[in-house]
């Protein structure tokens, strides 16, 4: 019944979706461009007058998380995929992150995606880092977790590409046993040096070096700009997966589940967050996690139609929909943050 | 970029719109002006012709029916093409206005006039005349035609024959030059008309039956034959879909056989190939890979594919046709 009827959502919107998508999809992009490269230009200008460094910086900020957000992070699911466009495909698409697309894609699409919220499975519950439920025993490093998560959103981006080389050991710890793996961890590690440190150079040398004598001013306009960017999305998927009422789940419950059961464990895992329409631009539409989690493949602009009628059905089945403000959702995130910190 | 040059994509060749017309009721005529760095075309080439319909891009093979020396006087290229009511890219074309971008590919194919000083015999099925109007065109327009007569069979269903007053005209410009319009029905097989040009080098296009009863002949006189012949895509239809069928896929150069019962990643798995995979439903995107040609069939929604070019995940796809992909 749940299964038929987000189904038929599912379809209804997937026949409309045309020229519309992609048209917003090359606009986003077109102005992503315009923030991007009015800000570098503006961090060059700063001697003229702060202000316009000042300007600089949240422009190649607002550029940074719209190539996250509403650009790469949709892309890559797939949602574009149908234009058949090489330059805007799940395939190709490299987003302007330190961690490497292909590796996000396996463990974010994949594993994130497939076993939302099962503990063992979903290595995104918590990062490894922190201790967000009853699933995990307490430990006494989980006493300053708030500080960690300070650091991981400071860090966000860093965190990001090197989850899925954490969550191999590929490092430190002890490595598991019978983990299948596609990629070996020679590869892991070339992907990741590579990509990261490109991301380095571009904001930290090259452009700087551009600047001539500007460097210093254009190399702390860049690195302000991605602390920006990493505390925005970092924030924003915490509200979309760590408030205070979503479920896990365990590895036993979910054996042969049905594409019913699979949508009512996405719909209980996830949160939404209100807001108005930059707002949900700018987080690529991720305050609309629950419909994400339901339908990752849909164009991300059409959750906002699809959410009434998600929550209607969600409500007919007394499933709680889980949603609110920002700050009710992101308080919450720290409540829960700061709860398990104790035993 | 491509708000500078509109559609400019990567590894395509740019060109402009420059008209469309209605030759019939059904036959469509556009003209096209290339981006000057395209490579002209040798008369009887293909280009593959990308368009964007309801923000897909959307691609089909169409003959460039005109010469190279058309090409050179004038910069444009003509395309003609059946509309298809049903298709997914030809009533898209035929509302297409001037100015507009669109993409093409660089020229294909080797189905060209051959350098021979025999007589030439062309055997045409339906609108497949067209790669022939290109090759008299510039066979005459480089007086390569007075060496050897070149006689053209036509075959067409009754009163489908297109494009007859560009052939009359043709013919007026050059006295080798002689054609005949066919209909099976009427006029028999192409089978009883091939005895009279066993010294001849003979060119066909058309239907696959077509050509096969062509290459037959050739066999037996021992003509030289060269052709461009497509199977039709098959007809697709749900009661087809139950029974067993075993198909043809070509991944990266090699060839393996599949059914249409199971998805494309088990049985590629089961031969042990190369793929990359992840949930299995279709969900994270790990699984795909590019179709470059052939039809599957989504196992989630039943929905069919396009048959050109486009992403698909091999984890909810099942064969349908014979099918070509890059892994």
């Amino acid at each position: 019944m749940l299964e038929a009827q987000l189904d038929a959502i599912k379809s209804e919107v997937k026949d409309k979706i045309g020229a519309e998508d992609a048209a917003y999809i090359r606009r986003i992009i077109l102005i992503q461009r315009i923030c991007e490269w009015s800000g570098r230009i503006l961090l060059m200008l700063g001697f003229l007058q702060p202000l316009l460094w000042v300007a600089g910086v949240l422009s190649l900020a607002a550029a940074k998380i719209l190539d996250n957000m509403e650009i790469g992070h949709n892309v890559m699911h797939g949602q574009y995929d149908w234009m058949n466009d090489s330059h805007i495909n799940s395939k190709r698409y490299e987003w302007d992150i330190a961690c490497d697309g292909a590796s996000w894609n396996r463990v974010h699409n994949y594993e994130h995606h497939t076993y939302t919220n099962i503990i063992g499975k979903d290595r995104d519950f918590g990062y490894g880092l922190l201790r967000l439920s009853n699933d995990f025993r307490w430990r006494v490093k989980n006493l300053w977790q708030f500080a960690t998560y300070i650091l991981l959103s400071v860090m966000f981006q860093w965190g990001v590409s090197y989850h899925e080389m954490a969550a191999e050991r590929v490092f430190f710890g002890k490595k598991k046993k019978n983990r299948k793996n596609q990629v070996t961890h020679s590869e892991l590690k070339k992907h990741f040096f590579s990509k990261g440190a490109r991301q380095l150079v571009k904001d930290y040398v090259l452009f700087p070096l551009l600047a001539g004598p500007l460097f210093l001013w254009v190399l702390s306009g860049n690195l302000i700009a991605n602390l920006l960017r990493n505390l925005w999305t970092s924030t924003i998927i915490f509200c979309g997966h760590f408030t205070g009422d979503v479920e896990t789940f365990k590895a036993e419950d979910c054996k042969n589940e049905t594409r019913g059961q699979w949508y009512y464990r996405q719909a209980l895992g996830s949160s939404n967050i209100k807001g108005g329409n930059l707002f949900h631009i700018l987080t690529g539409h991720l305050s609309f996690q629950v419909e994400h989690h339901l339908f990752p493949d849909i164009p991300a602009r059409r959750y906002r139609e699809m959410a009434p009628k998600v929550q209607a059905v969600f409500k007919q089945h007394g499933m709680h929909y889980n949603t609110g403000s920002f700050w009710k959702q992101y308080t919450s995130v720290l409540k829960r943050i700061v709860r398990y910190s104790f035993p | 970029m491509q708000q500078v040059k509109p559609a400019w994509r990567d590894g395509y060749y740019r060109a402009q719109v420059e008209a469309v017309r209605n030759l019939s009721s059904d036959m469509l005529e556009v003209i096209l002006t290339p981006e000057k760095a395209w490579p002209s075309h040798i008369a009887g080439q293909h280009i593959a012709l990308t368009i964007e319909v309801n923000g897909r891009l959307t691609t089909r093979v169409f003959t460039v029916v005109c010469g190279a020396s058309f090409h050179r006087e004038t910069k444009n290229i003509r395309l003609i093409t059946k509309v298809n009511n049903e298709g997914a890219l030809t009533p898209a074309l035929s509302s297409i206005t001037p100015n507009t971008w669109v993409n093409i590919s660089a020229p294909k194919g080797n189905f060209t006039l051959p350098n021979t000083d025999k007589p030439v015999l062309m055997v045409a099925g339906g609108s497949r005349i067209t790669p022939f109007i290109a090759m008299l065109e510039d066979a005459i327009e480089n007086n390569l035609i007075h060496r050897a007569p070149v006689h053209l069979l036509y075959f067409a269903k009754p009163n489908e024959h297109v494009l007859q007053s560009e052939l009359l005209a043709l013919q007026k410009r050059a006295n080798n030059f002689t054609f005949a319009v066919l209909t099976r029905q009427k006029d028999g097989d192409v089978k009883d008309y091939l005895s009279h040009f066993a010294d001849a080098h003979w060119l066909v296009c058309g239907p696959n039956a077509m050509y096969e009863q062509v290459h037959e002949v050739a066999k037996l006189v021992r003509a030289p034959l060269d052709s461009e012949h497509f199977a039709s895509l098959p007809t697709v239809n749900i009661e087809s879909l139950s029974e067993k069928e075993t198909f043809s896929l070509v991944h990266n150069g090699q060839h393996l056989s599949v059914n249409n019962q199971k998805s494309l990643l088990s049985q590629l798995q089961e031969a042990k190939q190369p793929v990359t995979y992840g949930c299995g439903m279709g969900i994270c995107h790990q699984c795909q890979c590019v179709k470059k040609r052939g039809v599957v069939r989504d196992t989630r929604t039943g929905e069919l594919s396009d048959s050109a070019e486009q992403l698909i995940q091999l984890c909810v796809s099942q064969a349908v046709t014979d099918l070509e992909i890059q892994l």
